[in-house]
This record gives C-alpha cells, sequence and structure tokens, in this order.
C-alpha cells in the first residue's frame, strides 16, 4: 500500500487537519491544567523552608521546559524547511516562536518572584538564568529576521539557520547547573527518578502536559493564519473567505 | 505566609496574563488574515 | 577597488580550502590596508568608550580596577560590533559576492578567509591595544596578559559569530538594530568567558579554566561557523 507520508505537508490540507486538531488540544490543556493546578495548590503540601511560596515552582519549571522544548521544536521545523526546501515546515517555525517567547518571559518573570522571598534577589547573573534570558533575545530575533524581508521566503530560509545556530544554547541552558554551582539547584527530576515530593512532582509534570498542550494548540492557530496570509493568492484561501 | 501571597498572585497573575493576551492576539491575527484575504479578493475582482 | 575580484584564481586550478583561504585572506587584507578609516575608526571607538567609563562612574582605582577587565571586555565587543557589517556589505553591493560564491574555489575557503581579514582588521587591533587601556583602568601586569590572551582567543569567536549573523542580515530591513539583536545575545558567553577570565586573575585564582574554554569555542566556531556562514550568503545571494 502506498502511504501518502505527505498528504498533509500541503498548506491546504494542513490548514484543515490543524483547525480540527486545535480545539481538542486546548480542551487537554485546560484538563491538564485543572488537575495540576488542584494537585500543584490543594493537594502538594506546604514546604518546610519556603512555605507557600514555593507553589510558583508549578509555573516556572513548566514554563522553562516549554521555553527550551518549543525552541528545539522550532529549530528542527527550521531544519526541516531548510533541508527539504519545504514552506509548511518554515511556516511551522514562525507560528511556533511567539508561543516559546512567551513561555521563556514567563520563566524568567516567575523566577524572578520566587527568586525575591526565597533568595533575596530579584535576579541574578547565574549561567542558567542568563541563558534563558539569551533565549529569549534568540526568539526576538528569530521573530525580527523572519519578518525582516520583502520576500518572505529569504526570511524563512534565514530565521530557519538563526534558529540552528542558537541551538548550541539550549545545552548550556540545561546543563549550566552542572558546570556551575549557582544559585540553581542540580537536577532534581531525572528520567530514572526524582528526590521530590511525589505531589509536588505530579503537579509539575501535569502542570508541563498543560503548557505542551497549549503550545500545540496556540502553534496549530497561529500557522493556520499564517497560511491565510501566505497563500491569499490561492483559489482555496480565496473560497474560504465568504 | 500572608507576606508572600504577592508573589504567588505576581506569578500566576502573569502566566494568566500571558495566555490571555496571547489567546486574544490569535484570535486578532486570524481576523486580520481573513480581512486581508477578503480585501485582496474584492480589490482583484474590480479589475 | 574590488578591480582586487578580476584577479580570482585561475577557475581550472581546481581549488582548494587553503588557496581559497589565503586568496580572499590576502585581498581583503589589502583592502583594509589601503583603506586604513575602518580599523582606524575600531580602534578610535574602543579607546573613546573605554575612556568614558571612569569619567562617568568616576576614577577610583579601586572601582577602575574592579570593573576594568569587563568595561574593556564589553568596549572591545561593540567595536568589534560596530565593524561587522563591513565585512560583506561593500562585496554584496558591487556584485564580488555573488561571483565569489559561483568559483570554484570552495565556498568555507574564501568565507574563512574573509573573516580572518575581518579579525586582523579589527579584533588583533583591539586585542594589540588592550593592554594599554588596561593601564589607564590600573589593572595590574598579570591581569593585562589574561585580558590579552582572553581578547585574543575570545575577538576571533566574535568575527566568526558576526559574520554569520551579518551574511543573515544582508539586505534585511532594520540595519544594525537587527544585526544588534541577533549578534549581542550570541556574543555573551564570549563576552562571560573573557571577561571572567580577566577577572579571575586579578582576584588571585587562574585564569586557565577561562581560556580553556575560550580556546576550545574558538575551535569550535572556526570549524562550525564557516559553512554556516555559506548557507547564509547563499540564502542572501538567492
Amino acid at each position: 500500500m502506498k502511504i501518502p507520508w505527505f498528504y498533509f505537508a500541503s498548506p491546504s490540507t494542513f490548514y484543515r487537519l490543524a483547525g480540527w486538531m486545535a480545539p481538542w488540544f486546548f480542551v487537554l490543556a485546560a484538563l491538564f491544567g485543572a488537575a495540576g493546578l488542584y494537585v500543584g495548590l490543594v493537594l502538594a503540601p506546604t514546604d518546610a523552608q519556603q512555605g507557600e511560596v514555593y507553589r510558583i515552582i508549578f509555573i516556572h519549571v513548566p514554563a522553562s521546559w516549554m521555553s527550551m522544548f518549543i525552541y528545539f521544536v522550532m529549530a528542527c521545523y527550521g531544519g526541516v524547511s531548510l533541508t527539504f526546501n519545504t514552506r509548511l515546515a518554515a511556516m511551522m517555525a514562525r507560528a511556533l516562536a511567539p508561543t516559546g517567547a512567551m513561555f521563556t518571559f514567563v520563566a524568567l518573570w516567575t523566577g524572578s518572584f520566587w527568586g525575591r522571598p526565597t533568595w533575596g534577589t530579584y535576579w541574578v547573573w547565574d549561567a542558567r538564568i542568563t541563558s534563558e534570558l539569551v533565549l529569549l533575545f534568540l526568539y526576538f530575533g528569530f521573530i525580527a529576521l523572519a519578518n525582516a524581508f520583502e520576500d518572505p521566503r529569504r526570511g524563512d530560509r534565514a530565521a530557519a539557520l538563526l534558529a540552528l545556530i542558537g541551538l548550541v544554547n539550549l545545552p548550556i541552558i540545561y546543563f549550566s547547573v552542572v558546570w556551575w554551582n549557582t544559585l540553581h539547584q542540580g537536577a532534581s527530576v531525572k528520567l530514572t527518578g526524582s528526590t521530590m515530593q511525589i505531589q509536588m512532582l505530579w503537579g509539575m509534570l501535569l502542570m508541563a502536559l498543560s503548557f505542551w498542550m497549549y503550545s500545540i494548540g496556540a502553534s496549530l492557530t497561529r500557522v493556520r493564519a499564517v497560511i491565510l496570509d501566505r497563500e491569499r493568492r490561492t483559489h482555496w484561501v480565496r473560497a474560504l473567505a465568504t | 505566609m500572608r507576606p508572600h501571597e504577592f508573589y504567588i498572585w505576581m506569578s500566576y497573575g502573569m502566566t494568566a496574563l500571558a495566555l490571555a493576551v496571547e489567546i486574544v492576539a490569535l484570535r486578532l491575527r486570524r481576523a486580520r488574515s481573513l480581512r486581508r484575504v477578503e480585501e485582496e479578493r474584492d480589490l482583484e475582482a474590480q479589475d | 577597488m574590488n578591480v582586487i575580484a578580476a584577479r580570482l584564481p585561475a577557475p581550472d586550478s581546481g581549488g582548494s580550502f587553503s588557496a581559497a583561504f589565503s586568496w580572499a585572506f590576502a585581498r581583503d587584507m589589502r583592502l583594509a590596508i589601503r583603506h586604513p578609516g575602518e580599523t582606524m575608526l575600531v580602534v578610535a571607538f574602543f579607546v573613546l568608550v573605554a575612556s568614558l567609563f571612569p569619567l562617568g562612574v568616576g576614577a577610583e582605582p579601586q572601582l577602575l580596577q574592579r570593573i576594568g577587565p569587563g568595561v574593556i571586555w564589553v568596549c572591545a565587543l561593540l567595536s568589534a560590533f560596530l565593524s561587522l557589517p563591513a565585512m560583506f556589505a561593500s562585496d554584496y553591493a558591487d556584485g564580488s559576492l555573488e561571483q565569489m560564491s559561483l568559483s570554484p574555489q570552495p565556498m568555507p575557503g574564501w568565507v574563512a578567509g574573509k573573516i580572518a581579514a575581518h579579525w586582523s582588521a579589527s579584533g588583533l587591533p583591539l586585542t594589540l591595544l588592550s593592554p594599554l587601556l588596561g593601564l589607564q583602568y590600573d589593572l595590574a601586569g598579570d591581569t593585562l596578559l589574561a585580558l590579552a590572551a582572553a581578547l585574543a582567543l575570545g575577538t576571533p569567536v566574535l568575527s566568526l559569530l558576526g559574520a554569520a549573523c551579518t551574511a543573515l542580515t544582508l539586505g534585511a530591513r532594520g540595519g544594525g538594530m537587527l544585526l544588534a539583536l541577533l549578534a549581542l545575545p550570541l556574543f555573551i558567553p564570549v563576552l562571560v568567558f573573557g571577561a571572567g577570565a580577566a577577572e579571575a586573575q586579578a582576584s588571585g585564582l587562574s585564569a586557565a579554566p577561562h581560556l580553556s574554554i575560550l580556546g576550545a569555542g574558538l575551535i569550535v566556531a572556526a570549524m562550525a561557523l564557516p559553512p554556516a556562514v555559506c548557507a547564509a550568503v547563499r540564502i542572501a545571494l538567492d
């Protein structure tokens, strides 16, 4: 049987697919979010040292995870678009960037407001925070570069290359807590197990799932708008706007 | 602890705000794209 | 002035990396020597901005010693950044870049040659001048040495990263601001380790770990970035 691998690589077919998928991802995001918030705010006990303020972790850590993961996915789409010279992969990369930037900002903001009561300062230039800030600038640079050209395809390619060059920042963020002894502690969550309290862990994981589902929903929604903009001169788009 | 409520509110509040802003922006963007498609189509129909 | 491009290596000479490298390096160095304005501006900017800080924060020796390595590094970084557009601008404008990309010479070769020449005309003078500025900040001898070594290892990385960003933004709207948004975040790790090397030396620790990381970064950048710059130039020329 000939499997039509590339059926959805066309903007027109993907537009419809994304259209019916996106709402479901938002529903999942809401469900996981509700569960995560319940576990995190109601079930998880008060921390012995930090009191209630540690509950910011249920936003801060999932948002940080998403900020890095979305960048990675964005760079992968960029790589695919450069390798196969496709339009849709580049459009997906563009669609992911604003959501990634938002989560990076949320990670920095929540980290800042967790840091003040717990470690005494809103900001410190430790390796992880600094590289997360660099990540935010990389997102801004990606968005700016993609939109800096008359020809959107040129913008696609340049931004894709930039995303790939900036990939080197992700290991720096991830391993910075291993390489330097600064404010951020070492990894408490590994694939083999965790040293945290079980409710705290589950709260974080559920919120991470929620943010992940939300990111997919948001980027699918955004890519539909990007497709409409790019393909606005085609028959099928013209037929849509009636 | 009472004094820490401010920090929790600022964090969760900003997150909720960021998500809300993004969703609103998405809706606005979709509306703008559709409007742009209509305008161009109407312009060309005039030719 | 770009008539030098007419003397491209013979098309049937096959082309090796080193031939392309030395051709591009010689060409750009010749251009830089004949038009030293660019290098002079880089150096003048470096000295000028480094002189602004003591005037702004007060000339207390202890304070200057403390901030010296970092300030000198930031000034060097900004000077290197300001010299970036010139790397490809005139060649892009008059079509030489397109001609060079059509030649059978391996592209990473002549791109690396251009970057090396750019560094020789910007980063190298900054490195050589840094001890003098360090004296203005009352830095000790071993700190000056660590600072110069860090700049010697770090400024080529800045040229390499800057080349990639410059090539990406050729012909883009937003000009210098866009280049700043792309290049400066990528410069940050170099700055952290470069200034850290001199500061470590100044506080009695060894600068060796920082310099090792800078060296490693230079090797990785020198291997990985020329092909990336080639890809960016090809994107720009399409």
